[in-house]
């Protein structure tokens, strides 16, 4: 059976490092992008089974990413983390209201967003109803 | 919004980008050492991890106190 993938986008390569070690160590496959570019590559090319992804990236914000997702039929279901550095105020209603399953303000604990990951794709392999 | 409200908010986000990104890398890497996920620790090394790691939290709630007022986390 195929590992569960992973797409992890930030800019900051020691955040992917990281979030890699930990997922790894967890049984995910992870794959990397930096920017929003990439990371809509990715998500078209790797067609990956979660994305956890930060807000501020080069080349347009995740807000942009989620935006791309959204408007892709083949795409629109793949569940989505964010996890930020940026202010609450503003940014978790607006990435909730955006499609994102969950939200999170760095640094977060490892046993919360990797509790978030497993309901997520539970919800999306429709397993989990998102209020339960 | 006048020009030192302006400034302000922009000063906000970038202090919480900036330290909430350095304070992710210092607790993801100790967690995975406390962990044992790069090999496993002396004692004494597990330790000065820890007292690294529980200063970091402190770190954080200022933070989340200082620049989001909320002291816990979401």
């Amino acid at each position: 059976m195929d590992r569960t993938k992973i797409l992890v986008v930030d800019d900051n390569p020691t955040i992917r490092k990281g979030l890699s070690v930990r997922l790894q160590a967890n049984g995910y496959e992870v794959l990397f992008a930096e920017d929003a570019i990439s990371a809509t590559a990715a998500l078209v090319t790797e067609r990956p089974d979660l994305m956890i992804l930060d807000l501020g990236l080069p080349a347009g914000d995740g807000f942009v990413v989620m935006e791309r997702l959204q408007r892709n039929d083949r795409l629109a279901n793949i569940p989505v983390i964010v996890l930020t550095g940026r202010e609450l105020a503003c940014n978790r209603d607006r990435a909730l209201q955006a499609g994102a399953a969950a939200f999170f303000q760095k640094p977060v604990d490892d046993g919360t967003l990797l509790f978030a990951i497993r309901k997520a794709l539970d919800v999306s392999r429709g397993e989990l109803r998102f209020d339960e | 919004m006048t020009e030192p409200t302006r400034r302000t908010s922009e000063l906000t986000a970038y202090l919480s980008h900036e330290l909430r990104n350095s304070l992710a890398c210092i607790q993801q890497f100790g967690n995975i050492l406390i962990d044992g996920l790069a090999g496993e620790l002396s004692g004494e090394q597990r330790e000065y991890v820890c007292i690294m790691l529980q200063n970091a939290s402190k770190i954080r709630k200022v933070l989340d106190s200082a620049l989001d007022g909320t002291p816990d986390p979401v």
